[in-house]
């Protein structure tokens, strides 16, 4: 009998971590939606590469 | 014996690649920051935190941006470059001068950081380490005499209240 009881715990458990992942990328994707509103006009940031990086792959590329 | 020694020993930083990657950091901080040579660099990581107060999963996703930080105990000045942890790129400078900011202090708990807030609105809190041996995240460098060099500089000189 007791293995019925720890199957259903186990089961439970699953069902937890499954909806609180569930709810997690929820309210992270509404959050990111949400940011999208206000940083849509934003200019993209400035990435510098390595130079030398830079150099090697135009090297690579001739 | 041999095998017994080596697995109590721990992790050993690889200092071939620690060096190749210090070099990178300078030369990254120079292209980017005017008369670079001027400061002293350490490498430190931030997170963002802010967003784990809420759902099941707390503190399972941790955002880290890596840091190039440099500083001038002259002049009074950090300046912090946002990079990668294989060095490729890195964006703006963005420049801290103690006269400038609002405050900064180093904060124990929850992490060991280095807080700057350059004004009421925004903070930025800075983890730096002598060494991290997850390179997919950090950046592969050891740093143990500049991080006691930082933490000098940042509570002697540069911590305001």
């Amino acid at each position: 009998m007791w293995f019925y009881e720890l199957g259903a715990i186990l089961l439970v458990l699953i069902a937890v971590t499954i909806v609180g992942n569930l709810w997690f990328h929820t309210v992270e994707s509404l959050l990111e939606r949400f940011k999208g509103l206000f940083s849509r006009r934003k200019a993209p940031p400035a990435w510098h590469e390595l130079e030398q990086e830079q150099e090697e792959r135009d090297n690579d590329r001739h | 014996m041999g095998f017994f020694s080596k697995l109590f020993r721990g992790p050993e930083i690889d200092m071939e690649k620690s060096s190749a990657n210090a070099q990178k950091m300078r030369r990254l901080f120079n292209q980017v920051v005017e008369n670079g040579d001027r400061y002293k660099l350490i490498c430190g990581y931030t997170e963002d935190v802010s967003r784990f107060n809420y759902g099941f999963v707390h503190g399972s996703k941790t955002k880290i941006g890596n840091l190039i930080v440099g500083w001038n105990e002259a002049e009074e000045v950090i300046v912090v470059v946002p990079t990668v942890p294989d060095l490729s790129g890195c964006g703006d400078p963005a420049w801290y001068r103690r006269s400038e900011i609002l405050k900064a202090y180093r904060n124990k708990y929850p992490t060991d950081a280095f807080v700057i807030c350059p004004d009421r609105k925004g903070y930025l809190a800075i983890n730096a380490y002598d060494w991290l041996e997850d390179e997919k995240l950090y950046v592969y460098v050891s740093q143990e005499q500049e991080l006691a060099d930082f933490t000098a500089f940042f509570t002697e000189r540069f911590a305001k209240k």
